[in-house]
């Protein structure tokens, strides 16, 4: 136990300072610091003196109150490493914002320095009271952010773990695969060899040579044909790696509660777009039919020049529509009016002097224009 | 619609506004202290409907071909200030059977294409006329094919929100030209451009015309077979904008079913073919058809009733009750009955779920450039050019 905390190891006679009993006399002792005071103590004096509910510190003048959950092992000798390294866990544990939820890279600089800034004021003791009600204020205000990035976080760490094994896995068996293939490949040689030999003891002197020429292309035909085999399994691995890591990036969304209410503590937080509900659709897409602003139209008109038509089984048959004719004649009456050529060519002109394909009506309506005026 | 449903937007046409170039020769009049003799106007005039059409000409860089019809050339081209504003540049062909003119078609596609201005309408930048005295037209860029070729590949899955979604760009664009009095009379999903923006633009308006005169015949020989309406295979000559409703209704069975719904091999087929699917059109449900030009009497025996709602909703099962009801509306046989395109847009389908799939979503067929397509020829490939066997240039203005 006490080699698994290392730093206890060296000195043989380190003494607690409660008890006053030295690791010569209890090898097995194990010293607990608790977060509130870091004040150092054996086991056994964690386990007398708090066993019983909480109680107050035993180190002289530290009255702080103290509970036996909360003692652990201590990580680093120095104890105001140990105490910095806390606070920054608890403060990046509330003030947990990602880059990506920030506009600009300057905003999430400026987030990073504001949080360096506020350890340092409790790590110094420097407006701990004003610095812990912000804390407070902003952990109460954003639980549901703070919440969803510590997921991504847990997420991100998880996932970065099983991609480690996997890599060690795929180390493994690629090694593995390299030993079982040599192993292979120094088989079939020593084969190939005792099968040359055997048939150049049973054949002739005469086609010695071309048995020997022979078995030395089967080698090399092998081993080519080993080769490609070992490119293809090579691309396929690769392949799946490649979809491995892509199919883990793309779980991992940033939390999309910042919101405006993030309690006023960081600035340059981007604004969540809720998106725009759908409109329903408009078959005429903002077009309006029938739009007369000038006349109404009637079912009929009396007209001798037209009564032949309106009275032609054939004309109807055919689908003419004498109303059609009613409505043409109307639009083509009223045509223009309220049209102001000046008002639109200013408008026209103002809209496309930048852009590349214009209307090319500009001269001429402006002319017009100038014509009327 | 607003009361002034021309003045919306007007693009120069150098050749064919000799207002214009009247009013720019007397503000030069007026400029030069009015000095000028009557007798020199018309020389002034001359020379400025050169520089006007130069003018327009020059804004423009003819990048390569992209396409060519049985009437014009279609290229690439871009602003010479701006060399990412992709424009085409449709060139018509001096037609040896108007040697003394134009095409119709391009009289028709000026004509109309410049009073129209509207999202899913193909836009018309400007007019201007080439050194050999053909007629450009500078016409909006929609890279990303037409709606035949989505139909056609069968590696495209789209549904029925698509179809809505493209529905209701064509009925829009339809509903446009005919609040403008304008009869497009050729749609069909070859003529359903897609823009890079997913938007579905009406284009090709070589066959359209203005309507509602009465006493103007019209003639009858148009919009391609398989989206012809009922009263023009019989022949009417007085019609109205029920006969492009009749196509939109072939453009969305089109759609549901990925192949054309009534296919005819001759007029004649065409018109047994909708019979036997729609119903036999009588004076019962047709009043006066009998005496349309080229009206057919139909043996009793072989008289197929009017579908009703069943049939729509056994036929088109994915467009669903509402859906199958528009397509009744769409393709009722007398065009008095058939709905107007306002009607269209205004029925409860749009409203109901699944919404229209957003622009952007819409399924797209990959790299593939409608404008170029009969090229079959990879961007940035140019063999007809002076160094055909040189090694191939670099061509950054292809990849966007």
């Amino acid at each position: 136990m006490a080699s698994k905390n290392g730093i206890d190891r060296r000195d043989e006679d380190e003494v607690c300072p409660v008890c006053k009993s030295s690791r010569y006399l209890n090898p097995n002792m194990r010293f607990l610091i608790n977060p509130e005071c870091y004040h150092k103590m054996c086991e056994s004096c964690v386990d007398r003196i708090f066993s019983s509910g909480p109680s107050s510190c035993p180190v002289a003048g530290c009255r702080k109150t103290l509970r036996k959950a909360r003692f652990r092992a201590q990580t680093f000798e120095d104890i105001g490493v140990e105490r910095e390294v806390d606070i920054r866990r608890r403060v990046m544990h509330i003030l947990n914002r990602r880059e990506e939820e920030f506009d600009s890279k300057r905003a999430y600089d400026d987030f990073l320095e504001q949080r360096e800034e506020m350890i340092a004021n409790l790590v110094h003791r420097t407006d701990v009271a004003k610095t812990e009600a912000q804390l407070q204020k902003y952990a109460s205000v954003n639980i549901q952010s703070i919440r969803a990035n510590q997921a991504i976080e847990e997420q991100e760490a998880s996932s970065f773990a099983a991609r480690m094994t996997q890599e060690q896995e795929e180390a493994r068996l690629r090694r593995q695969a390299a030993r079982e293939q040599l192993e292979n490949e120094r088989r079939e040689m020593q084969a190939g060899r005792e099968d040359m030999i055997s048939r150049l003891a049973a054949g002739s002197s005469a086609d010695a040579a071309a048995i020997a020429r022979e078995g030395h292309k089967v080698l090399l035909k092998k081993s080519s044909a080993r080769r490609s085999e070992e490119d293809r399994i090579r691309q396929k691995q690769a392949a799946l790696r490649g979809s491995e890591t892509k199919r883990g990036g793309s779980s991992l969304t940033t939390a999309d509660t910042a919101g405006p209410s993030d309690g006023g503590l960081i600035k340059g937080l981007r604004r969540i777009k809720t998106p725009e509900p759908e409109k329903p659709y408009d078959p005429f897409m903002g077009y309006v039919p029938e739009k007369r602003d000038y006349y109404a139209l009637q079912p009929s008109y009396p007209s001798t020049y037209l009564d032949r038509v309106k009275n032609d089984t054939r004309t109807a048959a055919g689908g003419y529509d004498l109303q059609e004719y009613y409505s043409r004649t109307l639009v083509e009456a009223f045509a223009g009016l309220g049209c102001f050529i000046g008002e639109e060519v200013a408008q026209r002109e103002a809209a496309t002097s930048g852009l590349g394909l214009k209307p090319a009506a500009t001269t001429s309506a402006a002319m017009a224009a100038g014509d009327e005026s | 619609m607003a009361a002034s449903p021309f003045a919306s937007r007007s693009p120069s046409v150098a050749v064919a506004s000799p207002n214009t170039l009247r009013l720019r020769a007397t503000a030069a009049q007026d400029s030069a202290g009015g000095v000028l003799a009557s007798k020199s106007v018309s020389n002034t005039d001359q020379e400025l409907t050169e520089q006007l059409n130069d003018d327009v000409r020059h804004k423009y860089i003819k990048d390569k071909k992209l396409g060519e019809g049985t009437y014009a050339v279609v290229f690439l081209g871009h602003l010479r200030d701006d060399p990412s504003s992709f424009v085409a540049i449709k060139k018509v062909k001096v037609n040896a059977e108007y040697k003394d003119g134009l095409t119709m078609d391009a009289i028709r596609e000026v004509k109309y294409l410049q009073e129209l201005s509207h999202p899913n309408i193909i836009a018309l930048h400007d007019v201007f006329s080439s050194k050999d005295q053909n007629l450009s037209l500078v016409l909006e860029f929609l890279p990303r094919g037409d709606l035949e070729m989505l139909i056609k590949d069968g590696d495209i899955q789209y549904g029925v929100a698509d179809v809505k979604a493209w529905m209701g760009m064509l009925a829009r664009g339809v509903w446009f030209c005919h609040e403008n009095f304008v009869l497009h009379r050729d749609i069909k999903p070859n003529n359903l451009l897609i823009a890079s923006d997913g938007e579905v633009k009406l284009a090709d308006f070589g066959l359209a015309r203005s309507f509602a005169d009465p006493y103007l015949n019209m003639t009858h020989q148009v919009i391609t077979r398989w989206y012809r309406p009922p009263e023009l295979l019989y022949g009417a000559r007085q019609y109205s904008g029920a006969v492009d409703v009749w196509s939109m209704g072939m453009v969305f069975a089109e759609l549901l079913l990925r192949v054309p719904f009534v296919a005819g091999n001759t007029d004649l087929d065409q018109l047994s073919k909708i019979c036997e699917a729609f119903g036999t059109p009588t004076e019962e449900n047709w009043p006066g058809v009998t005496q349309l030009p080229n009206y057919i009497p139909t043996d009793r025996t072989q008289l197929v009733p009017v579908q009703g709602r069943d049939f729509f909703l056994r036929q088109f099962p994915t467009a669903g009750p509402v859906g199958a009801d528009l397509m009744m509306s769409m393709c009722a046989l007398d065009p008095r009955k058939r709905h107007t395109a306002l009607q269209v847009l205004r029925h409860n389908w749009w409203m109901i779920d699944p919404q229209p799939t957003r622009n952007e979503d819409l399924p797209r067929k990959s790299g593939a450039k409608k404008m170029g397509e009969d090229m079959g020829r990879r961007g940035g490939e140019i063999d007809d050019g002076p160094f055909k066997n040189a090694a191939r240039q670099l061509d950054f203005g292809a990849k966007k």
